[in-house]
């Protein structure tokens, strides 16, 4: 039985920096090598990172390296064909965010995986982060009871390196992508409500709009930047909010249960729950500020200790994902996203995008 | 004659286009992307109409935009670099472009002159002993890997117009200026020190720091370009009558405001670096190495700067080096 495994990034963008990095942590995977169309970009990726060989043909570099693992970090449009090239060459493949532009192609792909037996995950991080998986061990223990509603925020900077590049050039493949901006981003929002939506096709009521005001004159300002939606399940239901404006750029969710309401928090990486008073009248509304800085408190903490343990790192869920990944390969045991968890939200955007365009040709 | 204008719209770039102007070139092509800022460009336009100045809207990192902008032209003064944002977006913003426009010059006028505008940080000075005088000769960087991801990017994009003019033989004017300064600029140079919290912590010391006022050093490019000389030339731009970075910190919170500035003395600094390095490599990148001693010595190790060669071909610096602070401090007074 394999106990390491060979891994190749094809793509090589800002997201691989971040692949790149977290897989050289692991003992137990080496990059063999990156791609690039560009070869320019492939070299300054291997140069940058120590990484023995680059290429820009993938199946020159799939028949010379024989990787295990397959990162593919490309625009979107292009995962699905990488996807089956690397299948086909017996690699398990790790596709970024979003999986595909659509539920058709994802669809394709799923099947395509499993078909030829190949494991296949797609880069949802945060679902792996600190406080999603402190969040997930409450609801074991059942803290929380059962859940009734989530509500899930995701806040995006327009004015950081990536939101740069996508407003200062009207070409940047986001704004080829069905969805644009919000098709770039919102499997973090999603993912979130999935896990306790457990619905095929849950209810989607979709709000979105344009807040930015200066105009640019190309297909740059018909990219929407702010983005509302509730969601009906049959027993749970959920509201997601992606924004561009609103400061600061936050990132949590809310898990409202039948015993307490849990705050998750992906910027402070904090836990905290809302309780029940249980102290009557005057007192009851007197401790619970207390007790959320004392909760407050022992967050801060722990992440102290994490810190000292040099367990505090950005990419936390992306190492955490990929090293979950890599077990399910050399053990095989399923990976750690379900194939119908990526189907099931990329049935979502589907629907997402299609009531907004929907809206847009009513207006 | 046409020229074309990369980074036309920056800081140096638009200084540029003015003294290009003022020399009386016509018809200056500038390169700008959909939706930038053009303010300063637009009030060349209306100052100086004869020139001719003029848009031509794109992007370098595509193949189609270049081949239209060189249509024409007879220089090409290369300014586009991203200065900022993550490591492989400048890369492609300064390298990939760099080598898109190359094509275009290759397949559609390889006679043309590329004047293009690198740093200083193209040097490989970590290596050399304090007091080492940096001039046009002084071996390049051999390990950019692990400089920041401006020099880089910077070593990158150089080494690749020198490759592509060995096997080309097109005119190649390369300007490596030091640190550029001026109103509409950065106040304080890296070389000077880093903003922590609500510490400045002064890490250039007596270190000369090679300030180029801006419209000096766009003068400097002009002036160079003009020599239309063959094969490939290379001059260092920096000013007469440098500062040390003690004393132009001293001026700046004299002209300026207040700074909470602590010294850092370099063997210090050299300890802070190495542990730094250590504790980056320790917790497997949990903070970023920002410092490692071999960054430190290239920037603080007491190196000299040479633009004799410059000078050598007739440049003279427009604005003397305490006029340039003067305005450089009175602009960034009147900011706040």
């Amino acid at each position: 039985m394999k106990t390491t495994l060979k891994t190749a990034i094809v793509g090589c963008g800002q997201i691989a920096d971040g692949h790149i990095s977290e897989v050289q942590k692991l003992t137990r995977a080496e990059v063999v090598a990156v791609c690039d169309l560009e070869i320019l970009m492939a070299e300054q990726a291997a140069s940058r990172h120590g990484v023995p060989r680059y290429y820009d043909k993938l199946e020159q570099m799939l028949e010379k390296e024989q990787p295990d693992v397959v990162h593919i970090t490309t625009p979107p449009q292009a995962h699905l064909p990488l996807a089956v090239s690397a299948i086909d060459a017996g690699c398990h493949v790790y596709v970024e965010k979003p999986f595909t532009p659509s539920y058709k192609e994802t669809r394709q792909l799923v099947e395509y995986a499993q078909e030829k037996g190949r494991k296949l995950t797609i880069g949802h991080i945060y679902y792996f982060d600190p406080p999603a998986l402190t969040l997930r061990e409450l609801v074991g223990q059942g803290v929380i009871g059962d859940p009734v509603h989530v509500e899930s925020f995701y806040g995006y900077s327009l004015g950081g390196s990536f939101g740069k590049a996508i407003l200062g050039n009207g070409t940047h493949w986001v704004h080829a992508l069905p969805g644009k901006l919000f098709q770039n981003n919102i499997d973090h929002l999603l993912n979130k409500v999935i896990e306790f939506v457990q619905d095929e096709r849950p209810v989607i009521k979709v709000f979105s709009d344009i807040r930015r005001t200066t105009r640019l004159g190309d297909i740059r300002d018909e990219m929407p930047d702010e983005l509302r939606l509730m969601i009906q399940g049959s027993s749970t239901t959920a509201y997601a909010t992606f924004s561009s404006h609103i400061k600061p750029a936050a990132h949590f969710m809310r898990l409202y249960g039948t015993k307490n309401i849990a705050h998750a928090d992906f910027v402070s990486r904090t836990v905290t729950l809302e309780q029940e008073p249980t102290l009557p009248s005057a007192l009851g509304r007197l401790l619970p500020a207390f007790n959320m800085g004392k909760q407050y408190r022992r967050e801060g903490w722990r992440n102290v200790g994490r810190f000292i343990r040099s367990d505090f790192h950005f990419f936390a869920g992306m190492h955490n994902l990929i090293s979950r990944f890599y077990d399910s390969i050399l053990n095989d045991t399923p990976p750690p996203v379900s194939h119908r968890d990526i189907l099931r939200i990329a049935w979502m955007m589907d629907e997402i995008f299609d009531q907004i365009n929907r809206q847009e040709t009513a207006t | 004659m046409t020229v074309l204008v990369t980074g036309s719209n920056g800081f140096l770039g638009s200084a540029l286009v003015e003294r290009l102007a003022l020399h009386g070139v016509r018809h200056i092509r500038c390169l700008v992307r959909e939706g930038s800022d053009r303010s300063r460009l637009e009030r060349l336009k209306e100052e100086y109409p004869d020139a001719d100045i003029h848009y031509h809207t794109g992007t370098l990192v595509s193949r189609k935009d270049p081949l239209e902008a060189i249509r024409g032209v007879d220089t090409i003064y290369h300014l586009a670099a991203s200065l900022s944002g993550a490591p492989a977006d400048m890369f492609l913003n300064t390298v990939v472009g760099t080598k898109y426009l190359m094509e275009a010059v290759i397949s559609e006028n390889p006679g043309i002159h590329v004047v293009h505008v690198s740093s200083f940080s193209v040097y490989g000075a970590a290596n050399l002993p304090a007091g080492s005088l940096i001039t046009e000769q002084t071996p390049l960087e051999t390990h950019p890997e692990r400089r920041d991801p401006y020099a880089f990017v910077k070593w990158h994009q150089e080494k690749l117009l020198l490759a592509c003019q060995k096997e080309h033989e097109f005119p190649l004017t390369i300007l490596r200026p030091g640190v550029i300064y001026g109103p509409h600029g950065s106040a304080v140079s890296g070389r000077v020190g880093l903003q922590f919290g609500s510490i400045f912590l002064h890490l250039g010391g007596s270190n000369i720091l090679p300030l180029s006022y801006v419209d000096n050093c766009a003068e400097a490019i002009v002036h160079c370009a003009q020599k239309n000389m063959a094969g490939v030339s290379v001059f260092n731009v920096h000013d007469d009558d440098l500062p040390t970075s003690r004393e132009y910190l001293k001026s700046y919170k004299r002209q300026v405001k207040k700074v909470r500035a602590i010294p850092v003395p370099y063997p210090l600094l050299q300890m802070g670096s190495r542990a730094v390095e250590w504790y980056h490599q320790y917790s497997r990148g949990q903070l970023p190495a920002i410092f490692t001693p071999y960054k430190t010595a290239n920037l603080w190790k007491g190196h000299r700067f040479d633009n004799e060669k410059l000078k050598k071909t007739g440049w003279r610096q427009l604005v003397s080096t305490q006029e340039g602070m003067k305005k450089s401090f009175d602009y960034f007074r009147n900011l706040k």
